[in-house]
Order: structure tokens, then sequence, then C-alpha cells
């Protein structure tokens, strides 16, 4: 008796070390394979790795200048509010242009080798994420310097500031779960069908003007506010918003709809992806 | 429908262990034409016309045993490459079962993992991540796999500046080192010149010596009788 639940317990261990072996290998590739999104994005610039930081820098000075003369609208430190809701975006609608077609590119990959398909969508979103971390620590620098020279925080005041940042990191975790999970769905789909890249093309540039990235929800009627937060991007954006801005969330009670749909959507995208993923090589 | 003929050229004493076990494996192609994959659907659904369906293998059972060499011929369309593909996990069966043991590494296109931009060291981690070797296996072969390639200095430049044979030693080389349980060979590969392919062949005698599995597809029947120890003809009933 004794002797069985020992060769069990050995069994059961010599399982776990072969999945872990498994695991740490998707890990490593995993990781080579965003290590490889980034680097050759870089490798033939003269500036290199000095445009993860140049880029979002050039872009916080254009569309600053565009918003602040050309676009009336009523928010505090509208520039800074501009960023805070646009770097998330750009995150999500940068990921999901380039996932959608991403199993199509990587076809003569996909048709050859054998090895974890979902790799290749979340290199794409991690390598983002890497760039958007990058951007987000400079409009962090930039929102601690205005609100030190500009506005005069004294120390307390400025620790609070720093805790309610906090609340990045949630709006992180929703924000890249949801890009995962709508990814894989789009991308998935679009290996059999492929006017799905032209849909989400098209269904980006409308997204950007149904989210309060250049405007402000609270500026809208009453009535039409509670729709927004179908779109999870409003919630998203929105929590970016409270965390670096401190405008509070317009209608909070909303924000459980928001993490609802993100769960269904990645729930929905993983199960298409692994319905679809096994006969990639039929269709492309 | 495609049948599978098995005759053995010669007999060796191989293990008992079987490295690839197929049962009652089928599969399946959805045929389409010039027009999109959607259009199509919708088309079939309002004309009620069922799906145009081919069938590439059906029934197929196959047992493999570790340190065999066999040899797959037959005619075009008959299902080699699908046959391989399922082997090698790339693409699903519609129905029946596959069992594999070990490390398996299809030889079919070198330079499918690697990119343009990146050093030759750096598409040597990238690859041989992609047929299954782990990071630091890759570390402590590293040189092994540089010297094979033989391809000096140029390992540090981005691989656009490679020949094409360069290219191709590097992946074989990479391949080659992952020291597969099974190596699948689609065609014959002559690659490389007269230094390099004596090379090769002298690494795969050792691996075939240490109880690596081979799968070759040829149409040369010729050279597969004279390099394989079972022969497996398919053709069409």
């Amino acid at each position: 008796m004794l002797l069985f639940e020992c060769f069990k317990r050995k069994r059961t261990i010599k399982l776990f070390m072969k999945l872990s072996k498994k695991q740490r290998h998707w890990l490593d590739f995993l990781s080579a394979m965003t290590q490889k999104e980034i680097k050759a994005r870089y490798k033939r610039a003269s500036f290199g790795f000095l445009w993860v930081v140049l880029n979002p820098l050039l872009q916080m000075l254009v569309m600053g200048f565009v918003f602040q003369f050309f676009v009336p609208v009523k928010v505090d430190n509208y520039f800074l509010y501009l960023f805070a809701g646009l770097l998330p975006w750009n995150f999500f609608a940068q990921s999901l242009t380039k996932t959608t077609p991403a199993f199509f590119y990587e076809r003569s990959l996909i048709k050859k080798a054998k090895f974890p398909r979902e790799s290749i969508i979340l290199s794409i979103i991690f390598s983002n994420l890497f760039h958007f971390l990058v951007a987000l620590l400079l409009l962090i620098v930039a929102l601690i310097g205005d609100k030190l020279l500009l506005e005069g925080y004294g120390l307390m005041q400025l620790l609070f500031y720093a805790l309610r940042m906090l609340w990045v990191v949630p709006a992180i975790l929703l924000l890249v779960f949801f890009t995962v999970g709508f990814s894989l769905f789009t991308s998935s789909l679009n290996v059999r069908f492929r006017d799905v890249n032209f849909m989400v093309a098209l269904a980006v540039m409308l997204w950007f003007y149904a989210t309060p990235v250049v405007y402000a929800l609270n500026l809208l009627p009453e009535f039409l506010q509670p729709l927004f937060y179908l779109n999870p991007m409003t919630t998203i954006i929105e929590m970016f918003h409270h965390a670096l801005m401190g405008l509070p969330i317009t209608l909070p009670n909303f924000i459980w709809v928001a993490i609802v749909i993100i769960i269904c959507v990645f729930y929905l995208g993983l199960r298409i992806f692994k319905k679809e993923s096994k006969n990639f090589d039929d269709w492309l | 429908m495609t049948v599978i003929k098995e005759t053995i050229v010669r007999r060796k004493k191989s293990s008992d262990e079987v490295v690839i076990s197929l049962s009652n494996i089928s599969k399946k192609y959805t045929i389409t034409h010039e027009k999109p994959t959607l259009v199509e659907d919708v088309s079939r659904i309002l004309h009620f016309q069922k799906k145009e369906e081919y069938w590439a293998l059906k029934n197929v059972n196959l047992t493999i045993h570790k340190g065999e060499k066999v040899g797959f011929y037959g005619p075009n369309g008959v299902g080699k490459t699908t046959l391989l593909k399922i082997i090698a996990g790339i693409s699903a069966p519609t129905k029946g079962s596959v069992k594999t043991k070990g490390r398996i590494i299809s030889l079919i296109d070198l330079e499918a993992g690697f990119h343009p931009d990146l050093t030759g060291q750096e598409n040597i981690f990238l690859n041989g991540l992609i047929v299954g070797m782990s990071r630091d296996e890759i570390k402590e072969k590293l040189k092994q796999i540089i010297d094979f390639a033989d391809i000096g200095d140029f390992i540090t430049a981005p691989l656009y500046t490679y020949s094409s044979g360069m290219k191709l030693r590097l992946g074989f080389s990479v391949a080659i080192h992952a020291e597969p349980d099974v190596l699948l060979l689609d065609e014959i590969i002559s690659m490389g010149d007269e230094n390099f392919r004596k090379r090769t062949s002298q690494l795969m005698k050792k691996m075939f010596g240490n109880g690596t599995t081979l799968l070759l597809v040829s149409h040369s029947i010729q050279y597969l009788k004279e390099n394989c120890n079972k022969l497996l003809v398919l053709s069409h009933e």
C-alpha cells in the first residue's frame, strides 16, 4: 500500500517536471520571440533603441501642439489628459491591427514547423507593451514634474498622488487581457476569412471616436453615457485618466460591465484560437 | 483513398520501442476555388450544397519503431506530405490519433524561422527554440553549431548579408544539433559544397548509430532502397 503511494507520488512528480519543462520552453520561446520583435524593429536604425524614448516624446509634442490650439475641449491640462488616454489606446489599436494578419504573414513558418502558435500573437503584444510602458514612464515623469514645478505640490500631496497612480496596474492588466483576447479572436478568424483584416482596420478607426480619448465622457448627454460603457476601452481609458489625472470615473458602477465583457472576449478568443489553430496549416 | 503497402528492404535489428504510432488517421481538406471562403460558404448555404471535400488520407495505420529508416514512395498527391505533416504535428488529423515520442524535426525548409535583420547568433537561438531546444541546450551547443555551419566571422553579421549556402548550412546545423529522435526529410537534400556534404553524411551516420529514426520521402525508389530498411509505397486505390 505504502509502496503504491510512493509510486503514485513519484509519477506525479515526474509528470510535474515534464509539464514544467514544457512550460519553461514555452516561456523561453515567447521571450525569444518578443525580443526578436523589439530588436528587429530598431536593428538598422542609427538611433537604435533611442527611438523607444524618442517616438513617444515626439508624438507628445506633435499631438500636444495640434490639440492644444485646434480642438477646444474644456478639460484641465488637456495636453496631459490627451496623452494619458492616447498611450493605452495606441497600444490597443497598434496591437490589434498588427496581430490580426500576423498568422497570415508568418505562414511560411507555420507551414514548416511545430511551435506554439499563440507566441506569434503574444510576442507582438508584449513588444508593444514594452514600448507602451516606456512611454507611460515618461508621461509619469512629466506629470510629476508638472505637479512639482508648476502646481507646487508638497511632499504629502505628492505621496497621495503617487499612491493613486497605482490604479494603472489594474488598468494595464485589463488592457492586456482585452487586447490578447480580441487579437486571438480576430487573428484566428483572419486565417480563413481574410475580410476580418479589413473590417478590423475600419473598426479601429471608428472605435477611436467611440472611446473618450480626445474628449471627456462627462461632456456627453447623460442618457448616452451608459451606452459607452459597453465598450470596455471606455472603462480602461477612464481608469487611466483617473490614475494619472485624478479625474473621477463617470459611472463607477459600470466598471463591472467592462470586466465581464473583457472576460467573455478573452474566453471566446481563446476558444476560437484553440479550435482554429489546429488547422492553420490547411488554410494558409 | 490511399493504400499503404509495406515492404521490408533489409532486416535490421530495431528495438521494440514504438516512436510513432498512427491509428485510423484520416485527413479531410475542404476544397475552395477562386472565390473567398466567406462567399463560398454563403453561396453554398443558399444553394443547399454540401461542402466540397477531399480526403487526402483515410484510415491510415502506421507504427514505426525506434531506429528504423523508413522510406515513403508514391505518386504526386497521394498524401505523403500530409502524412509527414501529421507526424510532425504541423497539421492535425481530422480523425484518428497520433502518438509520438521524443523530438521530431522536419528538414523541409530550414530557413523558415530566420529573421533577416538579426545576426547569425541571434538566429541560432530563435531557430533552436523553434525546433524545440531549450535555451541552456543552445548555449551549450552554440560553439558546435557555429563550427559545423562554418560561417566564420559572419556569425555576428545580420542574416541578410549571408549567401544562400551559408543560410542553408546554419539552418541545417541548428536542426542537426538539436539531436532529434525522429528526423523527417522531404526529398533528398543535397546541399552545400563537397566538404559540407561529407561532414553532413558523417554526422548523419553517427546519429543513426545512436538510434535516430529517419523518415524519408523521395521520388527515387533506387535511393530509398539503398538508404532505408523499410519501404512504404503509397498508392491510390
